[in-house]
C-alpha cells in the first residue's frame, strides 16, 4: 500500500484543471465587463464634478437623465451583468449555459449604452430609441442566457427566487424605458411614403404606443420605469445573492429560510403595486411601498442573524463597504415613506429629496455595495488567471495580497464622507457644495483605481514564488496535534 | 535527501502546502480533508469545501492534484469532493482556528 517518497522540492508536472468541475466562466468574460463599468463610473463621477448643478436642481432634464443612464447601463449595469456571469453559475452551484451569448450581449450592451447616453445628453429621442434597442437586444441574450443558466439549478432556492424574479423585472425596465423614448417621437413618417408595407405597419404601431404612453403622467412613468430597474433588478439582486455572498465570507449560514423567503417575495409583491400606483398617481402607492419596506425589514434582520451567527470575527473593507451600503437602505427606506405620501406637495424640499432619493439608492446603496464586492470578485478573476494552476505547486498570494489594504480602507472612508456631504450638498441645493462633495468620491474611486491597477498587474506579473521547505514530519507532529476531522476511510 | 514513506501522516503534510487564498489557511488545519487512501503509487483525496458553489472549487482540487503529483512516489491523484457531512468550523484545528480568527 504504500511506496517510498521523498521530500524533495517537487518535480513539478504540468499542471492540468481538466476534470474539474468548473462551474464559473471563463476570466476575461466577467473580467471585460468590470474594466467597461469602471470606465463609466469614472467618466459619470468626472461629469458631476465638471456639471454639480445636475445634481442642485430638478431631475427632470436632458443632462441629468443622460448621466443616470451613464451611472445606471454604463457603471451599474454592466458591472452587475459581469458579476451575473461570474456569481450566478458558482451561487447556483451550475454551469453559464452559453459564454458566446454573453461575449456578445457585452458588444450590445456597450454600443446600446453608450449611444444612448450620447443620445440623451443631445436630446435626440429618435436615435435614444435606436440604442435603446440595440441595449435591448443584448438584455435580451442576458436574460435568456441567465434563465437557460437557472433551468440547470440542482436545488432551486431563495437565491435562484432572487435571480430569476430580477430577470423579468429586467425585462420590464428596459421595454417601459424603450416605450417612453417611443413615446417622445413624433412619426411624421407614418403618413408619409414609407406608410404602406410593413415598415408603415411598424411606424404605425410605434405610432399608437407613443399615444397610449402620453396617456400617462410623464415623470410618474419615468418615476415607475426607474423603481423597476433599482428596487427590482439591482436591491432585488444584492437581496439575493448577499444570502449567499455573506454567509460565504463571514463563516455562517443562512439562520431562517422563511424570513429570507420573505423577504423576496415582499419585494416582488411590494414592487408591482409601487409601480401600477406611481404610474397611476394612485394613493396606494403608500401601502406598497410599506410591502417593500417590510421585505426589506425582513432582509436586514436575516443578515443581522447570519452576522451574529458569523464564525470569522474579523470583517474585511470590502464586506464593510457592502454591509454599510446595505445598512443605507434604511435612511432610503424613511425617504421612501415620505416620499410616497398621498397627496405630498412638490416643493422645492419635496424636488431635492427626491434628488437625494435617487442619490442615495444609485450610489449609495447600489454602488458602494458593488464597490465591496469588486474587492472580492476584482482579485478573484485576476488570481485565478494568474495563479490557480500554481497552487500547490508554488507559493502563490493570497487575495488580500493582490491589493493594498491600506487605501481601501482609505477610499472607505472618502466615499462614506463623500455620501454624507453630497447628500448635505443636495438638500441645500448648493451646486459648489456638490462640486466639493463629488471630489471626496472622486478621490475615493482615485483609490478603487489605484488598487485595480495593483490587482491587474498581477496578470502582467504574477508573483509566484518557490514553496517554502516543507517541515519534516517529526516536527509537524509534535508542534500541533491536528486532528483528522472526519475519518471516513475513502 | 529524506526518505519517507508515502503514507496519510505524508499526505497530509503535503496538503498543508494547498491554502484557500480568499481565508488564507491551509485545507488541512482549515478541516476539508475527510480522508486519504493510498493504493500503491496512486492517492486519493475525499475533501470538502467551505461552502458548496465554493468559487475556489476547481483551483482547490486542482492544487491538491498538484501537491500530490509532486511527491515522486505519486503516480496518480484522484479528488473526491463531498458535501456530505457538510463543513462546519468546529472542523478546524487549533492552528486553524487561530490562523483566521475564528470565534470559538
Amino acid at each position: 500500500m504504500s511506496a517510498a517518497a521523498r521530500t524533495t522540492a517537487p518535480h513539478h508536472k504540468a499542471p492540468s484543471l481538466a476534470g474539474f468541475s468548473p462551474h464559473a466562466p471563463s476570466v476575461t468574460l466577467p473580467l471585460r465587463f468590470m474594466v467597461a463599468g469602471m470606465l463609466a463610473l469614472f467618466v459619470g463621477v468626472s461629469l458631476l464634478v465638471l456639471r454639480p448643478a445636475m445634481l442642485a436642481t430638478y431631475h427632470y432634464n436632458q443632462y441629468v437623465i443622460a448621466a443616470t443612464h451613464l451611472f445606471v447601463l454604463g457603471w451599474i449595469c454592466t458591472i452587475v451583468m459581469g458579476a451575473m456571469y461570474q456569481l450566478v453559475p458558482v451561487a447556483l452551484e451550475t454551469k453559464l449555459y452559453s459564454e458566446k451569448l454573453a461575449a456578445w450581449q457585452f458588444a450590445f450592451h456597450l454600443v446600446g449604452f453608450t449611444g444612448m447616453v450620447w443620445m440623451f445628453w443631445t436630446w435626440n429621442m429618435k436615435q435614444v430609441g435606436h440604442f435603446g434597442s440595440v441595449l435591448l437586444v443584448g438584455v435580451g441574450l442576458f436574460v435568456y442566457n441567465i434563465a437557460r443558466t437557472l433551468l440547470r439549478v440542482p436545488r432551486w432556492n431563495v437565491i435562484a427566487t432572487a435571480v430569476a424574479s430580477a430577470l423579468v423585472w429586467l425585462s420590464l425596465a428596459v421595454s417601459v424605458g424603450l416605450t417612453l423614448a417611443v413615446g417622445k417621437c413624433s412619426y411624421e413618417a407614418a403618413s408619409g411614403p414609407a406608410s404602406g408595407g410593413p415598415l408603415g405597419v411598424f411606424l404605425h404601431g410605434l405610432k399608437a404606443i407613443a399615444a397610449f404612453t402620453a396617456r400617462f403622467d410623464q415623470i410618474g412613468a419615468m418615476h415607475a420605469h426607474a423603481h423597476l430597474g433599482v428596487v427590482g433588478v439591482f436591491i432585488m439582486l444584492i437581496v439575493g445573492i448577499s444570502y449567499k455572498l455573506v454567509p460565504m465570507f463571514t463563516l455562517s449560514d443562512i439562520q431562517s429560510s422563511r424570513r429570507a423567503r420573505a423577504s423576496v417575495t415582499l419585494l416582488n409583491a411590494g414592487l408591482l403595486g409601487v409601480f401600477v400606483a406611481i404610474l397611476l398617481r394612485h394613493p396606494l402607492k403608500f401601502a406598497f411601498a410599506l410591502l417593500v419596506v417590510a421585505g426589506l425589514a425582513c432582509y436586514g434582520l436575516e443578515i443581522v442573524a447570519i452576522l451574529r451567527a458569523r464564525k470569522r470575527r474579523s470583517l474585511d473593507w470590502g464586506l464593510k463597504s457592502f454591509l454599510t451600503a446595505i445598512s443605507l437602505l434604511a435612511p432610503l427606506s424613511i425617504l421612501a415613506l415620505v416620499l410616497s405620501w398621498p397627496g405630498l406637495p412638490l416643493t422645492t424640499l419635496t424636488g431635492r429629496l427626491e434628488n437625494v432619493y435617487g442619490f442615495l439608492g444609485l450610489a449609495g446603496v447600489v454602488s458602494f455595495a458593488i464597490m465591496g464586492m469588486f474587492y472580492k470578485i476584482i482579485p478573484f478573476l485576476v488570481w485565478y488567471g494568474s495563479y490557480s494552476t500554481q497552487i500547490g505547486l508554488r507559493k502563490v498570494p493570497s487575495l488580500a495580497d493582490l491589493y493594498s489594504p491600506g487605501l481601501q480602507a482609505a477610499g472607505y472612508w472618502a466615499y462614506l464622507a463623500g455620501l454624507a456631504a453630497t447628500t448635505i450638498a443636495i438638500l441645500l441645493g448648493n451646486a459648489a457644495a456638490v462640486t466639493g462633495a463629488c471630489v471626496l468620491l472622486a478621490l475615493s474611486l482615485a483609490t478603487l483605481a489605484l488598487n485595480v491597477a495593483k490587482i491587474l498587474s498581477h496578470l502582467v506579473r504574477p508573483r509566484i514564488e518557490p514553496l517554502a521547505p516543507r517541515p519534516t514530519l517529526a516536527d509537524n507532529l509534535s508542534a500541533q496535534p491536528r486532528p483528522h476531522p472526519v475519518p471516513q476511510g475513502t | 535527501m529524506q526518505t519517507m514513506q508515502l503514507d496519510e501522516p505524508l499526505v497530509l503534510e503535503t496538503l498543508r502546502q494547498v491554502v484557500d487564498p480568499e481565508i488564507h489557511c491551509n485545507i488541512v488545519d482549515l478541516g476539508l480533508i475527510y480522508g486519504t487512501r493510498i493504493e500503491g503509487r496512486k492517492v486519493t483525496v475525499k475533501m470538502t469545501l467551505t461552502t458548496p458553489g465554493c468559487p475556489m472549487h476547481e483551483s482547490i482540487a486542482g492544487g491538491v492534484k498538484n501537491a500530490l503529483r509532486s511527491l515522486e512516489a505519486v503516480e496518480e491523484a484522484e479528488v473526491e469532493v463531498v458535501w456530505d457531512p457538510p463543513w462546519n468550523p468546529s472542523m478546524m484545528t487549533d492552528y486553524g482556528r487561530a490562523r483566521i480568527g475564528l470565534r470559538s
